[in-house]
């Protein structure tokens, strides 16, 4: 039986989850569910590259393409929705991934919260500066938000070389990301692109013209995406115009709005449970968002909230299990709280990546 | 000054219209007008024209959210900045910004929906208005094949700003919808301007198929009519196959409905405007508010649910007055899908009742409906159509007894049905006639017919022949390099 592409990420994944997570920690990881769970498990069972990889897959699909993967004999049915990957499962896998090897930027952990916005004002700066080299000005804007509409208005406003020179400096900056990584293929990214008379291809029609699975297109498109912003963090002094538009805002730590403020409270030298109190949540709420913190936060020192000791006992319990599961590590140090296990467990997540 | 001179001032337009400078003519002499003017006739210059030569600002009532969006941005691409499209899908931030500087704008697209709401209305009064246009103006009427209950409020927001010059604009409403239309904007005179709906470069064929064959006949039309084109589905799953059945057949073809995504839809319909794309395979999401002049075939995959949105859907061809035709595709049995679709819009008896009774259970009243909706719309199976058609009525009767209310949902509901199925049985009673299609479309207009054309419909007779694709289409290149493909966006030699 021949697999697709996305059936053939979706058995990697299973496969390094070693049946110890249901499907829908795959479903949320996919999505990019920002919870302290997905993120956890996407630490912990290396899968960070695939953190919001496929946010338009539905539950069902998901569901679906199991069951048809199991009924083919490359998937084994172990617990309710959890499914292990069977040798032949794991050697079509790998053969799919030989030929189309995950792409080495994709980092939706990192980067998911800019993507999109990174894109449309992209895309429709490429587009505005297309038609303002033909002196176009009847068309219409392919991105259509006020918000980037307004943003692109306001940064060509503030630019003062003309008009001309902006278009070039565009087309230099992009080139020069692009001719640094030749193993790329920023022709997926091209294509996309809408300029003067030549309206850019759906993701659809992009992934039909290269002859690619449309899963695969998408992955390889945000791939790119990433790509850039990563090269714009490592050499922004060298890139002003693409700098500017990769410059959203938000936080570059990509927690939840409400992991956020926990922090910013915590950094005020609050204690959790006065956190809680304030803001009329469960200590157990708080208590995710530090663990979701610690996560994210390389530099956050978890020490305050479990001692030394206790660490290194949780460690060396995780290291001998072989499961990930919270109950039996819990079984070797009893003294531990499951917060605690867990707050050691996305530290020590982190230092493993 | 004269209207010629301002249509050059103001736009970048040489001539009227059939219908424009009437309607124009009639709305600056202080006249409520109603407007029946064929589609592709331009009839935003209407109110744009009249909204330029008057101080104060035009408001534009407007069914749809995509045309709104399109009207707004095909105003704002032509160099006019001064329009915005108020709906409940804007950002809250964005609306509070654009509520705050109306005095800014100059043409004001606005949902019905939102002109409900009081406080909306309010801003509005301390408008200057110097137009009222209801656009789409068929949706107002009970008669009309696409009655929205948001609309029948229409007359009394008119009334309270004030009654100001009206415009109801239509492209398909027989007499007695036009009377209607008047009754319920209030509107105690008026002038009327109706242009026949007939389209002479268009031909008409009706085709029976073989429910087997259908799929087959749709490739081999689209393969060999030239394009470009439009296919039309009631479903969204159905035009979706199909598309990629076309492309795999190496046709240029895409989907278009109201599932994809904002970009995607754009994208797509910016190709088939710029004829980057030859087919669309649409559900009557598509078309509203598209500029494309050359559309050289439509076809029909499925029957249209009335005969007014099947003259506005085949009206999209031909704008040019180049010959062009349109094909509808019918196998029998096909109204069954038609009278399925119309009984969905439409809760059933057993709906009503079950939840009119669980209301009373818990003791809601008609005002707090919105509170209570998770709770009753899945007990009650309500479609999302359906409850919004609910809704709406609670909170316009929310000062009258439930029971008085569900008396009158009933009946409402039970009128609306038989107006839906007539609207099919009209549609199929077409499909069947032997007689010139031309003369019947024209009739159920209430229009004299007195046609002789050559090419004129499948009843007449007449050759697909001359509809068949001269040269096949050559595929875009994407040989060349990326570096080459960003070059020619970016840098001009």
């Amino acid at each position: 039986m021949e697999i697709t592409y996305f059936e053939a990420v979706l058995l990697h994944c299973l496969n390094r989850l070693k049946g110890e997570r249901t499907i829908f920690s795959l479903f949320h990881l996919f999505h990019g569910k920002k919870s302290a769970q997905t993120i956890q498990d996407a630490h912990f069972y290396h899968l960070t590259p695939f953190f919001h990889s496929f946010p338009e897959i539905e539950r069902e699909k998901l569901i679906e393409t199991a069951i048809h993967l199991q009924s083919s004999g490359l998937l084994i049915l172990t617990a309710a929705d959890t499914w292990m990957v069977t040798k032949s499962g794991k050697m079509k896998a790998d053969r799919i991934l030989k030929a189309y090897p995950i792409p080495q930027y994709h980092d939706g952990l990192k980067y998911q919260h800019i993507t999109r916005v990174f894109w449309e004002r992209l895309s429709l700066l490429v587009q505005v500066c297309s038609n303002l080299l033909y002196e176009q000005k009847d068309y219409i804007p392919i991105q259509n938000r006020q918000e980037t509409l307004q943003w692109v208005k306001s940064f060509l406003l503030h630019r003062k070389e003309k008009r001309r020179d902006i278009s070039e400096r565009l087309y230099r900056e992009l080139l020069y990301c692009f001719e640094r990584a030749p193993a790329l293929n920023p022709t997926l990214f091209i294509l996309r692109l809408t300029g003067h008379q030549r309206i850019g291809l759906t993701p659809i029609q992009a992934a039909e013209v290269t002859g690619m699975d449309y899963f695969r297109f998408q992955l390889e498109f945000t791939n790119l995406l990433h790509f850039l912003l990563k090269t714009i963090e490592e050499q922004g002094s060298s890139l002003p115009i693409l700098s500017a538009v990769s410059n959203i805002g938000r936080a570059a730590a990509p927690f939840t709005l409400s992991a956020e403020k926990t922090f910013s409270l915590l950094n005020k030298g609050y204690q959790p449970d006065e956190i809680a109190a304030m803001r009329n949540l469960k200590l157990n709420t708080i208590e995710d968002h530090i663990v979701e913190i610690a996560l994210n936060a390389p530099k956050f020192d978890i020490s305050k909230y479990v001692q030394r000791k206790k660490e290194e006992k949780i460690i060396e319990a995780a290291s001998n299990t072989t499961v990930r599961k919270l109950k039996e590590i819990r079984s070797f140090v009893p003294e531990a709280s499951y917060f605690e296990i867990r707050l050691v467990l996305a530290r020590s997540g982190q230092k493993w990546n | 000054m004269e209207l010629m001179e301002a249509l050059r001032v103001y736009t970048s337009h040489k001539e009227f219209r059939p219908g424009q400078k009437r309607t124009i003519s009639s709305v600056l002499g202080g006249k409520h007008t109603i407007s029946m003017l064929p589609t592709g006739t331009g009839k935003s210059l209407c109110y744009q024209l009249p909204g330029y030569m008057r101080k104060g600002s035009v408001l534009i009532v407007s069914p749809l959210l995509s045309l709104m969006h399109d009207q707004v941005e095909q105003l704002r691409a032509a160099g006019e900045k001064r329009a915005v499209a108020l709906n409940s899908f804007l950002p809250l931030e964005e609306k509070n910004r654009a509520m705050a500087s109306l005095e800014g704008y100059k043409f004001i697209f606005i949902s019905p929906e939102m002109l409900g709401i009081p406080m909306v209305t309010a801003r509005m009064k301390e408008l200057e208005i110097a137009l009222f246009v209801v656009d789409e103006a068929h949706c107002i009427s009970q008669w009309g094949y696409d009655f929205r209950p948001d609309y029948a409020r229409l007359g009394d927001v008119r009334e309270n700003l004030g009654n100001p010059i009206t415009l109801a604009l239509t492209a398909t409403a027989t007499s007695e919808v036009r009377a209607d239309i008047a009754r319920q904007l209030h509107l105690d005179d008026w002038e009327e301007i109706v242009y026949s709906i007939d389209r002479p470069a268009i031909a008409i064929s009706v085709e029976q198929v073989g429910r087997d064959k259908k799929l087959s006949r749709v490739i081999e039309l689209a393969e060999s009519l030239e394009g470009p084109g439009i296919i039309y589905f009631s479903s969204k799953r159905k035009a979706e196959e199909i598309a990629i059945l076309l492309r795999q057949h190496g046709m240029n073809a895409m989907s278009y409905h109201g599932g994809l995504e904002q970009e995607n839809r754009i994208l797509i319909q910016q190709q088939f405007v710029k004829g980057q794309l030859d087919i669309i395979c649409a559900t009557s999401a598509f078309g509203m508010g598209i500029n494309k002049q050359d559309v050289r075939f439509i076809l029909h995959y499925h029957m249209p649910l009335d005969i007014e949105s099947y003259v506005q859907e085949i009206g999209r061809a031909g704008r040019d007055n180049g010959k062009s035709i349109a094909i509808l595709l019918y196998s029998p049995g096909d109204e069954q899908l038609s009278f399925g679709l119309a009984a969905l819009e439409l809760p059933d008896d057993i709906q009503i009742s079950s939840f009119f009774s669980l209301a009373k259970e818990i003791g809601m009243k008609p005002g707090d409906c919105k509170t209570y909706e998770k709770q009753l719309v899945p007990s009650a199976g309500l479609t999302e159509i359906q409850w919004r058609l609910l809704c709406d009525f609670l909170l316009r009767w929310k000062q009258e007894k439930m029971g008085a209310i569900e008396e009158k949902f009933s009946l409402y509901v039970e009128q609306r049905r038989k107006v839906k199925s007539n609207k099919i049985k009209d549609m199929l009673a077409f499909i069947s006639a032997e007689s010139c299609k031309r003369v019947f479309l024209l009739k159920f207009f209430g229009e004299n017919a007195d046609i002789s054309k050559e090419t004129c419909c499948s009843s007449c007779g007449f050759s697909y022949l001359s509809f068949v694709k001269k040269i096949k289409n050559s595929s875009r290149n994407y040989h060349v390099t990326w570096q080459e493909e960003l070059a020619s966006l970016l840098l001009r030699r």
